[in-house]
């Protein structure tokens, strides 16, 4: 009886090994697969890698072309993390603190773009942009990411918003607070994780977007529009190389701000 | 006994630090609060009970500052403060919820209001340790994250930081609600010394009458957004003025009661009973007898009573100390309630006689 139950646990484990093991292979393994292929000599990818060499991440770090396109997609974020936090901070209280007529609406039509396909989102505003006549450039590709990204960053905030009791900023008013204060040392303050995570969000759904730059960006590339160019025509293992090394910025931004999430709890009295 | 209690008329009346002028509140067509005349007299502990819907928060909100009045005027200090808001009110309000601020220590949390003030850091946590000290929290706490506190630590921390603002008058919505019964009773007794200690006005609301019972020296009963009756936990208990606060305030035999010559028969009971005349003296030709079940006793031959009625036990409940029978009298089911010490000995009759005098019975209006 008790060692069919122990084998029975065993089994259980092994399945939920096996498990997880399979999904962390079928998602890591394509990202390793890019890795390899950027650390490939030879300038056409195959299996099994001959020769290994960082002659192409060299070169991509060299290159003055690259090195414009990763700054405009840093530019792009953070102009996208900056006013996409302010809109939905004060769209996510609006949302989900205030009782207003059209409220149930707002909150529905805001959710909405999320949804959208996002290539036709990004011909829309093209079209919307040439009708207007705005010559498309990295700004109009700020503008098309706000509209998708704003939407995701005011429900990762309302969460937050939801979370925690109105009677806090009363009782800070009741307290002596102003307005301003009662939001500075209450309101502020109980949003930011929800304000941080907001912020990542914000930068690496830009940094990673690729449909709505494709069609809004102009002239401008950013790193996601570079490697389908450079996929349809001119492969080298410079795009893998460009592409491991987003998805390692990326990583490293995602894992700092966790990291600096979980010092900021701690910092908390114990 | 349950005699009316006529308060001293000699006695020169405080004024009053906060007066109510038929205060109003309607939201769209549906008044919360509907006309309420009050006089809450300096350091009193008044509270308002009733059942929830009374309005009895909305009234708070009002006194509070955060809701304004839709008629009438609420003055402090014979200052008109309809329109003025919170921040600027010498009032604080200790929330149901405490909204005790989790991202601050409780001396933080207790500083806070010092902090507004611009009071300097060092002042700050003296007065905070002061304070710690007459609501009975450990100067170790000070550093202690709010959210790790126990329940009762937290009601302490939120009164301390209420006392910290110095109000004139402390608002209470109640705070003890979500505690467990003991800590909830202890709690109740610290709060009514720390009104001694004080000396400060304090305002609760609650819709527990025991809690209303223990703490206050006044208690107003609301229904529908009507304040019914305000006075002395001995008034209300012992005088209400109407069915619906009898009822409010614990458990009754009401009987109803007709006019019959010079006497008055039961109309769903056979008898003939003496009654009190009513508080208000109007000649009734319908009237309620309302005892409550610890005035009622067991009657032995020879036992003499105002009142009398004769019917059968068929149920007991053990109240602890104490225990109540439920008696059926004809179609009624009357209560009597006992000390366990005077309890109907086992194997007794269950058909007994029970009785009252007319002076610890009221007559209500029918």
């Amino acid at each position: 009886m008790a060692t069919s139950l122990i084998r029975k646990q065993k089994r259980t484990n092994a399945l939920i090994w096996g498990w997880t093991a399979f999904v962390l292979v079928i998602v890591y393994l394509p990202i390793l697969c890019g890795a390899l292929a950027s650390f490939n000599k030879s300038r056409y990818f195959g299996f099994p890698i001959k020769t290994f060499s960082t002659d192409w991440w060299d070169k991509t770090l060299a290159s003055f072309e690259i090195g414009m396109i990763v700054k405009t997609s840093i530019l792009i974020a953070l102009v996208v993390t900056v006013l996409s936090v302010v809109i939905a901070t004060f769209g996510a209280l609006a949302f989900a603190r205030y009782d207003w007529t059209g409220r149930r609406l707002y909150q529905k039509l805001i959710i909405l773009p999320i949804f959208f396909p996002q290539p036709v989102l990004g011909l829309a505003l093209l079209l919307g942009f040439n009708a207007v006549g705005i010559q498309t450039s990295w700004m109009t590709a700020a503008f098309a990411h706000l509209v998708w990204i704003v939407p995701v960053v005011t429900l990762v905030i309302a969460i937050q918003v939801y979370g925690f009791d109105p009677a806090l900023e009363e009782a800070a008013y009741d307290l002596g607070c102003s307005r301003i204060q009662v939001f500075r040392e209450v309101t502020l303050p109980l949003l930011w994780p929800g304000i941080w995570s907001g912020m990542l969000f914000a930068f690496l759904l830009s940094w990673s977007n690729f449909p709505l730059s494709l069609y809004t960006a102009g002239a401008d590339s950013t790193i996601p529009k570079w490697l389908y160019a450079k996929m349809v025509a001119g492969y080298t293992p410079m795009v893998p190389a460009l592409g491991t090394m987003a998805t390692l910025g990326a990583a490293v931004l995602l894992l700092g701000g966790g990291l600096v999430g979980l010092l900021a709890r701690r910092r908390r009295p114990a | 006994m349950l005699q009316t209690m006529t308060a001293p008329a000699a006695e020169a009346q405080p004024r009053p630090i906060l007066q109510l002028v038929g205060v109003r509140k309607t939201f769209g067509r549906f008044a919360a609060v509907e006309s309420i005349d009050l006089d809450v007299r300096e350091g009193e502990f008044l509270t308002i009970v009733g059942p929830s819907g009374s309005g009895k928060t909305t009234l708070l909100r009002m006194l509070a500052g955060m809701d304004t009045p839709s008629e009438g005027y609420i003055t402090l200090r014979g200052e008109l403060i309809n329109d003025m808001p919170a921040n600027r009110r010498p009032t604080c309000l200790v929330f149901q919820s405490l909204a005790l601020f989790p991202h601050k220590s409780v001396g933080e949390n207790i500083t806070f209001p010092l902090k507004v003030k611009g009071v300097s850091a060092a002042a700050r946590k003296a007065r905070a340790l002061e304070l710690m000290k007459v609501v009975r929290l450990p100067p170790d706490y000070f550093d202690k994250n709010v959210m790790k506190c126990s329940g009762g630590e937290r009601q302490r921390v939120a009164l301390a930081r209420a006392f910290a603002y110095d109000p004139q008058v402390l608002f209470f919505d109640e705070p003890l609600s979500a505690l467990d019964y003991k800590l909830k009773k202890a709690l109740e007794k610290e709060l009514k010394d720390l009104h001694r200690e004080t000396g400060k006005t304090f305002i609760y609301i609650t819709h527990s009458l025991e809690e209303a019972m223990v703490m206050s020296d006044r208690i107003g009963v609301m229904r529908a957004g009507r304040l019914v009756q305000v006075g002395t936990p001995e008034e209300i208990y012992g005088a209400p003025v109407d069915r619906f606060v009898s009822e409010f305030v614990g458990e009754v035999n009401t009987i109803k009661v007709k006019r019959d010559g010079e006497e008055w028969r039961g109309v769903d009971v056979d008898g003939r009973f003496t009654l009190r005349p009513p508080a208000d003296g109007a000649a009734l030709g319908e009237a309620f007898v309302v005892v409550r079940p610890e005035y009622m006793r067991f009657l032995k031959e020879g036992d003499t009573a105002d009142n009398r009625l004769t019917g059968t036990v068929y149920n007991e409940y053990s109240l602890g100390s104490r225990i109540q029978y439920q008696i059926r009298v004809g179609e009624k089911v009357m209560l009597v309630e006992l000390s366990r010490a005077r309890a109907l000995p086992p194997g007794s009759d269950p058909v007994v006689t029970i009785g009252w005098d007319a002076a610890d019975a009221f007559t209500l209006a029918g």
